[in-house]
């Protein structure tokens, strides 16, 4: 009995794992020919209302609950700003209270766990949409999320604004109600072996073997591909080549053999698409086994999160990747300098980082567009998101623009290293707070 | 590099063993499938994080405190859910053990925020042992030593003592056990105390290496649970075999086949186990 009880549970668990980990490839494929169930609320158009409401499904729980929770923290500043009277703020929406163009409403999000499952991220944003009338979506962080997430949304034809996630498959789906804030993968990428390039003339690193380290999820095996798009497509014929690739389980307890494959191949420079625990046993593994890169460029994911120089201090240093911000641009860029100190009285004085950011600039831009279209027809604020080019100051790049597969055409990231614990802006030159330092050995630090 | 990958795989062998140690007692003897042991074992990690924050007291010498801080946390639970429901179908106890998993992860978030959380700084924290090519990190050797030594004084326990012999006839017939004048009430409690002593113990040692988060003990305990019923219920030493086993399969299956393969071939394993010998490898 026991034993039949064993294999039943372990059955079970086994299918939990496999259903998290490739979920991400399962999801349902648009219903185009299915009539879609509209929402309630895109049947009204009320100008004045009291209040509008947006659905922010984020991971508040599960294994990305430390990123989820600092996104939620950077979506309730942006509601705070919105809502509140902040003149001292130069952005749209900050002065005043509320929408002005719709009586100013409030805008009121209401929250909502996906706990990093894409099925439940899924169920979610049906639930925002049919139960609590949302007549805007936005998050989900992990690709694997925003991709079923968004699919329920088209089928609703409800805005859905992407913030962080930076799967590319997700803006080359042809969905009419997607759009995405942060660059791709695929534009991350190109930047990658630019900066590579860079780093070669600046400091004759003379990096050419390139390793490919991604979690087994939406997020790691697009970037990834996208490694391969890229050297196929151009640095290949530069003289990059790959020489390994590792791809390690969403949920993992150890990565000892993984590090053994990549010291094995001894790449030059790595690049990363992990999560925060996972980048962070990474790099203790690195160390342990004296694996020493020239260079390691990393997603959007957890190397962006201060807890990586947190938790690695001086070991976490001379790691590069793409961000939307950092702290050591903060004296120069106002507006976003204010953001941060409303963001830090949530966050118990933890700057905000670049995922948070562009989750922020999702309620934004979600707001505005809903202000601009003066309604909340979802119809209307899809047109708008769609068409309009929206101020976005704390931003580099100041824009938000989406193209025709609803991707924002003016990204807003740049390259950081970690020096002395601290993100400095590196790459491209126009934006660097510091020059790019080679990877030191672990004992010279 | 064969020879590095199989020391990992040992060395982490004996760490999935003791927190399968622990597993196999409640299983074994009162036939609960403690949904919530992954989650005891988070408690002992964060028992030994704020040792250290909060008083210096490094890892190594934690070990005491997380211990009796799980073996009362277990006891607790033992007396406020699991005694409750021990008498219902195992269908009850399941879910009852699955609410308190449930409820320890979102307590742990809600007082300890979901952020990763590393021990910097302990005695063992980034030295390493050098053997050739082979490179051994001290945490996960200290945590190996500390893991068998933890798991001979259970051995010693459930065949020298008196309450471990109790333990044992408990577990053998609990009717019979109860006509023979052992509280078995108390003998159920004292397991489900040791069983959280065993990843209280784990934790501390673990968290020298491994990030501290509310989901922490998750994959830990699911890996514990092959463990178990491959080692067969209730056989501490079949926890420990089979331990080296999964820890062996993980680290040259992954190498050799893929790393992203690695948890499937554990499985795959187990499931041929199961077929072949459905009281597991050591099970009586």
């Amino acid at each position: 009995m026991k034993s039949k009880l064993a294999l039943l549970l372990v059955i079970a668990m086994m299918f939990t794992l496999v259903v998290s980990g490739c979920t991400s490839t399962q999801t349902d494929a648009p219903k185009q020919n299915e009539t879609p169930e509209k929402s309630e609320t895109s049947e009204e158009t009320p100008t004045n209302v009291d209040s509008v409401k947006v659905g922010a499904i984020l991971p508040l729980s599960g294994s990305a609950a430390a990123t989820g929770v600092k996104l939620r923290y950077a979506v309730e500043v942006a509601q705070e700003i919105i809502n509140g009277d902040h003149p001292d703020i130069a952005m749209p929406l900050a002065e005043g209270m509320g929408l002005p163009n719709l009586g100013n409403a409030k805008i009121e999000v209401v929250f909502a766990d996906h706990q990093g499952n894409p099925e439940v991220a899924k169920t979610e944003a049906e639930r925002l949409i049919q139960n609590e009338k949302v007549v805007s979506l936005l998050g989900a962080y992990q690709s694997s999320a925003t991709k079923p997430a968004s699919q329920a949304s088209e089928r609703f034809k409800v805005p859905f604004v992407a913030g962080s996630s930076s799967s590319a498959a997700l803006t080359q789906r042809g969905l009419k109600y997607f759009t995405r804030i942060a660059p791709n993968d695929d534009m991350e990428t190109e930047v990658f072996f630019e900066y590579i390039k860079y780093l070669n003339e600046e400091t004759d690193a003379n990096i050419k073997k390139v390793g490919v380290v991604y979690i087994d999820n939406e997020y790691g095996v697009h970037a990834a591909e996208m490694v391969d798009k890229w050297l196929e497509a151009k640095y290949g014929a530069e003289g990059f080549e790959k020489v390994v690739s590792v791809k390690y389980p969403a949920d993992v307890s150890n990565v000892d053999t993984e590090v053994q494959q990549i010291k094995a191949a001894n790449p030059d420079v790595l690049f990363h698409a992990s999560y925060i625990g996972d980048i962070t046993q990474f790099v203790k593994k690195y160390k342990e086994f004296g694996f020493i890169p020239k260079a390691v460029v990393n997603y959007c994911g957890g190397f962006q999160d201060p807890q990586f120089t947190v938790n690695l201090g001086n070991d976490g240093d001379y790691f590069s990747g793409g961000a939307a911000c950092t702290p050591q641009l903060f004296g120069k860029m106002e507006v976003v300098n204010k953001i941060n100190e409303l963001y830090k009285e949530k966050s118990g004085g933890v700057d905000i980082d670049g995922p948070a950011l562009e989750e922020f600039a999702s309620l934004m831009v979600i707001a505005d567009a809903i202000n601009q279209a003066k309604s909340t027809d979802t119809e209307k604020i899809m047109e708008t998101i769609r068409t309009t080019k929206f101020e976005a100051p704390y931003f580099s790049t100041s824009a938000i623009e989406f193209d025709e597969t609803g991707q924002n055409i003016h990204s807003a990231s740049f390259m950081v290293q970690t020096q002395g614990t601290k993100y400095e802006a590196v790459f491209p030159v126009d934006v660097q707070t510091a020059k790019p330092v080679p990877f030191k050995d672990w004992t010279s630090r | 590099m064969v020879l590095q990958i199989i020391s990992n795989g040992i060395l982490m062998g004996f760490i999935y063993a003791l927190v399968a140690v622990g597993l196999t007692l409640t299983w074994g003897v009162m036939d609960i499938t403690n949904f919530a042991h992954g989650e005891m074992l988070m408690v002992g990690m964060y028992t030994a994080f704020w040792m250290f924050e909060l008083f210096s007291i490094d890892p190594l010498l934690s070990i005491p405190i997380s211990t009796l801080v799980v073996f009362l946390l277990g006891v607790l639970l033992y007396k406020l859910v699991i005694k409750r429901v021990l008498g219902g179908s195992g269908l009850t106890a399941l879910l009852a053990t699955f609410g308190l998993s449930m409820f320890l992860k979102n307590l742990a978030q809600f007082l300890f925020s979901p952020n990763y959380r590393y021990i910097n700084g302990a005695i063992v924290t980034d030295k390493k042992i050098v053997l050739g090519n082979v490179i051994l990190g001290l945490p996960q050797v200290v945590a190996a030593v500390g893991s068998i030594i933890m798991t001979l004084i259970i051995i010693y326990f459930i065949n020298k003592t008196k309450t471990g012999k109790a333990i044992q006839a408990t577990a053998l017939n609990r009717d019979t056990a109860l006509l023979m004048g052992i509280d078995t009430d108390k003998i159920f409690a004292i397991t489900f105390g040791v069983s959280g002593a065993c990843v209280g113990a784990a934790g501390a040692l673990m968290s020298s290496f491994f990030p501290i988060y509310p989901q922490s003990g998750g994959l830990y305990s699911i890996i514990a649970f092959v463990i178990v019923a491959m080692g067969g219920l209730g056989n501490i030493k079949g926890a420990l075999y089979a331990g080296l086993i999964i820890g062996l399969t993980e680290a040259l299956g992954g190498f050799f086949l893929g790393t992203q393969f690695k948890y499937a071939l554990v499985f795959l394993i187990y499931l041929i186990v199961i077929q072949v010998r459905p009281k597991g490898l050591f099970g009586w």
